[in-house]
């Protein structure tokens, strides 16, 4: 319970933060708005391209958006040593890894619904708003990989000199089979392929159990020094 | 009864030797002042005692087991050269969120109390950005009083002030004291450092000239060393 309760804790301080800074959300906000209008105008796509084009443009939005948003998370962190706080406490190192894993997938489901939106919009393709209940399961497992390995890395990268440099070569690498998982799972829904796209989503929930884990015992580690 | 024991620690950075040869014990009630000259591995000495950095050789007891064996890190507060508070959050918030992390029963009223103790009350929904150095640190501070450690490693905790909040400071810190809790410091300011002490250790090198009680060091011998090594101390 105490673990739980730890995780809810620093869970509950990243959305203060989060609603008083307004430096992570705004910031991903902004960058896959952008994103969308640079592919809006540089592609002109037909509807028949949308559909099957529009996954893939998504999770780039997702990727480089998501990079930014949790190397914003851990840089609060970082700044005035605020995380010793966590670490002097009874907060297990992997609590404070689970609060923010899960604060980061709150501030990443918000920039993807969002993205949806703005991607409905733009390239006049409400099809992608009507098939959500479908969407939702690679969409959601595929954020929770992200935000798994991101948490890890954005921390990793922080704490060495060139981090905000080495966060995207590093988190990219790691996470292209969610990616992947991602791109072909949704593309096979958004064109009536639903029952193909279960096998790419069990692989996507499969790599999140395997971040999960690693990503549990390399913490603790990351927080000794 | 010692609840920290340091043996043989030695810290390397790179090609530099930090510490060299380090052991120290703090007791129960034990109050030690670090001092020492710029870059005389005063930091390091203090981060390896919190357990946040590893010695490249030796070893570390907290309650006469390994660090990693230990709960230290819940019992133990530190406080750096920074505030370890989240600035965009406010002073009430931040107190709050501790009080969350260590379970503390009736949070608002603790948070109340320990805010007006610290004179912090009035300022409790300002953003922690909005205060000023010395307000800063001394609601850093209270963040120790309020988690009731067994140990408190201050480093430089005067640094940055005006001589109104090292004041101020001083007298929370002789507080601490007061409530049988150890205390380790370090500080360039000889005069607020030894009030403070019950033993002085002089670190130069990363090796203790000495470590005794304050009763067998005149405070003179401290100005004494920081000036051979050419430093101009207060």
């Amino acid at each position: 319970m105490r673990f739980l309760g730890n995780a809810a804790a620093i869970l509950r301080k990243d959305i203060l933060l989060e609603l008083r800074g307004r430096e992570s959300l705004s910031l991903m906000l902004f960058l896959s708005l952008l994103l969308l209008v640079i592919f809006n105008i540089a592609l002109d796509l037909d509807k028949e391209s949308v559909s099957s084009l529009a996954s893939g443009i998504l999770w780039v939005v997702f990727a480089f958006s998501g990079i930014l948003g949790m190397g914003r998370t851990s840089m609060a962190e970082r700044d005035e040593e605020a995380y010793l706080s966590i670490v002097f406490s009874p907060a297990t190192p992997e609590s404070f890894y689970i609060g923010k894993a899960l604060s980061n997938l709150l501030f990443l489901l918000i920039m993807e619904c969002f993205t949806l939106l703005s991607f409905a919009v733009l390239f006049d393709f409400e099809k992608i708003i009507l098939l959500l209940p479908q969407l939702l399961a690679p969409l959601v497992l595929g954020t929770l990989g992200f935000s798994l390995v991101g948490t890890l890395f954005s921390f990793l990268t922080t704490a060495t000199r060139y981090g905000e440099i080495l966060l995207p070569f590093l988190y990219l690498t790691v996470v292209i089979p969610v990616i992947l998982g991602g791109v072909i799972s949704m593309g096979m829904i958004l064109n009536g392929n639903t029952d193909g796209a279960w096998k790419w989503i069990q692989m996507i929930a499969v790599f999140d159990l395997l971040y999960l884990a690693v990503s549990l015992l390399l913490f603790r580690y990351l927080m000794e020094d | 009864m010692n609840l920290i024991e340091i043996k043989g620690v030695m810290k390397q950075y790179h090609a530099k030797t930090a510490l060299n040869g380090i052991d120290i014990s703090i007791g129960k009630q034990d109050s030690i002042t670090v001092f020492g000259p710029n870059g005389a591995g005063k930091t390091t000495l203090l981060k390896i005692i919190s357990g946040i950095m590893s010695p490249t050789a030796g070893n570390t007891y907290y309650n006469k087991k390994k660090y990693s064996d230990s709960d230290m890190r819940k019992e133990v507060f530190y406080l750096g050269h920074k505030t370890s508070l989240y600035n965009a959050l406010t002073v009430g918030e931040n107190m709050d969120f501790i009080c969350r992390l260590f379970s503390i029963n009736h949070r608002a009223e603790s948070v109340r109390k320990i805010l007006k103790e610290h004179g912090l009350w009035e300022r409790r929904r300002d953003p922690v950005n909005e205060l000023s150095q010395g307000m800063k640190r001394r609601l850093a501070l209270a963040k120790g009083f309020i988690t009731d450690p067994k140990l408190f490693i201050l480093d430089e905790p005067f640094t940055g002030l005006d001589l109104r909040w090292r004041t101020s400071i001083l007298a929370k810190i002789k507080e601490i004291s007061t409530q049988g809790k150890a205390i380790i410091i370090s500080t360039h300011l000889v005069e607020e450092g030894f009030a403070l002490a019950k033993r002085v250790a002089f670190l130069h090198k990363g090796k203790f000239l000495f470590i005794k009680k304050k009763e067998e060091v005149k405070i003179e011998e401290i100005y004494r060393l920081f000036d051979s090594m050419g430093e101009t101390v207060k």
